[in-house]
């Protein structure tokens, strides 16, 4: 049952390390990041958390883009090109398929965000020289790539029925309105003032917005109320929201894609 | 009750679909295939007639509006069958970067097979075996047509579905593609050929299927589609009166430079009119059969269809 997935995986992997776009888009990334401590160097305060904040938001920014990008074209490409006909014509069901392409997808990410982390440790480790402060160093990009792994299963679903360019204003509105607006919800729902009505909106709001919000914990600018008593625990609690959230996903986008004529 | 041994079989399969202009539109309608094991079926048809839409039907690629179909006993859908099939499609739609020999082994993979002794000796049987390093973008359409028989080889399938497998192959590539499929055929799988080209077909499919505008016209054994040909013989020492008093149906009897012409159905029992114009002193000078061909049958049969499409446009208005 997993081998054809294992399979769907790395040959997906295989396609998208081979495509120019997504290549160019974590290049420029890349280079954002090799000249990012030049221009934190510019900057008055030369305190390592204004480099560090600008880094991680280059690898963030980047992420979004490559998980966008590269999962909105991954099953309408397969289709249009009908090299899913000869796939399904072995024994491999349309759930194995999805899963599979979308394991390849996170493969892909977990590849290319390992690349960007390694140059943010690696910039950080020539000027301080301390290797105990790579743990802390890598927390954000860890629940980054968690994030980057929901959004590409928001976008797998819609693939699954809408085009490439819908969905990539679709997937991409649903990550700014889930990063940006998710906390504001979540204080509408739990505040004590807020009438009966507007709580039952925001609780709706809360269930269905996937909560990209979660994830930004080195972002002080964009959560600025937000305070962790548990670090751990609270990583294991929005990794589980995460992981339970891509399973939802992935079984709504398999009822589509079964029945849907390719 | 279904036979045991049909491979293929379907009842009243349709499928609809919408267009703009033409509304709903019966693209594969009512079909009855009957397809037996370990037989050649050559499933006939002009461009846009619904070979392929029924082949993927039959591979629940998508599925029918109305109708059943059975693959090997099972109910189409039921994906267990997948096992012991396969599928070449039309064109080459197979992922451009990788070599040959990891195609093979990324849909081998899918069966959880993983035997590269296999793979070299079905890139052997299919002559890649030189060119396995190179990727499938680098191939000719032949090797890539090639390639593609090689990965239904995979499963050592009992059916095989080949959409147009020669189509778009110069001379050489449709030789080896031709011999390729009676070698399946020898090695006791079914194969079901989509095509139009007919002389492919003639030579090496057993039974028949012609569908046009989505509807089957004719299906059968080849033989029995072209009976019905026409034998000219030539005498010399007998008379035309001679020939025209044995009253054979369907004849025609003229004379001609080199002796007397008659021109006759296959059916008419011919030797014993050669005994008896020997008998008469008379002599034989040649005999030529002319063979009712599958193209003869595939343009009277395409030719014919208006009524039926015109008949089909009514009940579709009708149903709007
Ligand atoms: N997805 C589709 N939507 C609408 N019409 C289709 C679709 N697929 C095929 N058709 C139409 O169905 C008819 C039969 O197509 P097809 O089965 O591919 O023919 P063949 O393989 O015999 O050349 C054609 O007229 C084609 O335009
Ligand atoms: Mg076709």
């Amino acid at each position: 049952m997993f081998r054809p997935i294992a399979s769907i995986a790395a040959t997906t992997v295989g396609e998208a390390i081979r495509r120019k776009v997504l290549l160019i888009i974590l290049l420029i990334g890349v280079l954002f990041l090799v000249v990012a401590p030049g221009l934190g160097m510019l900057s008055a305060r030369s305190e390592t958390t204004v480099l560090r904040g600008m880094m991680l938001g280059i690898i963030q920014l980047t992420s979004a883009v490559i998980a966008i990008v590269l999962t909105v074209y991954m099953i309408p490409n397969e289709i249009e090109r009908r090299t899913i006909y000869t796939i399904l014509s072995k024994p491999v069901q349309r759930w194995q398929f999805l899963v599979g392409k979308y394991f390849g997808a996170v493969a892909a990410l977990l590849m290319m965000m390992t690349l960007m982390t390694s140059v943010l440790v690696f910039t950080f480790w020539l000027q301080q020289r301390d290797a105990s402060a790579i743990p802390d160093l890598i927390k954000a990009p860890v629940m980054y790539f968690v994030q980057m792994s929901l959004l590409a299963a928001v976008a797998i679903f819609f693939s699954t029925f809408v085009s490439p360019l819908v969905n990539f204003f679709l997937s991409g509105g649903l990550y700014l309105l889930g990063s940006l607006f998710a906390p504001f919800f979540q204080t509408l729902q739990e505040s004590q003032g807020t009438p009966q009505a507007a709580k039952i909106f925001a609780q709706l709001v809360n269930t269905i917005l996937p909560n990209f919000a979660n994830y930004n914990i080195q972002n002080p600018i964009i959560n600025p109320g937000q305070q962790i008593q548990n670090e751990s625990s609270y990583y294991l609690q929005v990794t589980i929201y995460g992981v339970l959230y891509i399973a939802g996903l992935l079984v709504a986008g398999t009822i589509v894609f079964d029945r849907r004529e390719v | 009750m279904r036979p045991l041994a049909a491979a293929i079989e379907t009842k009243q399969l349709t499928k609809t679909y919408k267009s703009r202009i033409h509304g709903k539109i019966n693209v594969v309608d009512s079909l009855d295939l009957h397809v037996e094991e370990g037989e050649i079926f050559g499933f006939l048809g002009p461009n846009g007639a619904g070979k392929t839409t029924t082949i993927k039907m039959l591979l629940s690629i998508i599925y029918p509006d109305a109708g059943e179909g059975y693959v090997l006993g099972k109910e189409i859908g039921d994906m267990s069958v997948h096992r012991l099939i396969s599928y070449v499609p039309e064109r080459p739609y197979y992922y451009e970067h990788m070599t040959g020999l990891e195609l093979l082994k990324f849909y081998a993979s899918l069966f959880g097979i993983n035997d590269q002794a296999l793979f070299v000796r079905l890139l052997e049987k299919v002559n890649l075996h030189r060119d396995m390093s190179k990727t499938i973008s680098q191939y000719s359409k032949g090797m890539q047509q090639r390639v593609g028989l090689a990965q239904a080889l995979l499963n050592d399938p009992k059916l095989m579905f080949l959409d147009e497998p020669t189509g778009g192959l110069d001379p050489i590539a449709h030789r080896e593609i031709r011999d390729l499929i009676l070698s399946f055929r020898e090695e006791g799988r079914t194969v079901f050929i989509s095509s139009h080209e007919l002389s492919e077909v003639e030579l090496i499919c057993d039974r028949v299927a012609i569908i046009n505008k989505g509807v089957i016209a004719r299906q059968g054994k080849l033989t029995d589609l072209l009976r019905g040909g026409r034998v000219e013989v030539t005498f010399e020492g007998v008379t035309e009166q001679w020939l025209k008093d044995k009253g054979m149906q369907d004849s025609h009897v003229r004379t001609i430079a080199g002796g007397v012409l008659l021109d006759t159905t296959e059916e008419e029992d011919i030797n014993s009119l050669i005994d008896a114009v020997r008998s008469n002193s008379g002599r034989i000078v040649s005999i030529v059969p002319r063979r009712k061909r599958l193209e003869d049958l595939f343009i009277q049969t395409v030719t014919d269809a208006p009524a039926q499409a015109a008949k089909k446009t009514i009940t579709v208005e009708g149903a709007n």
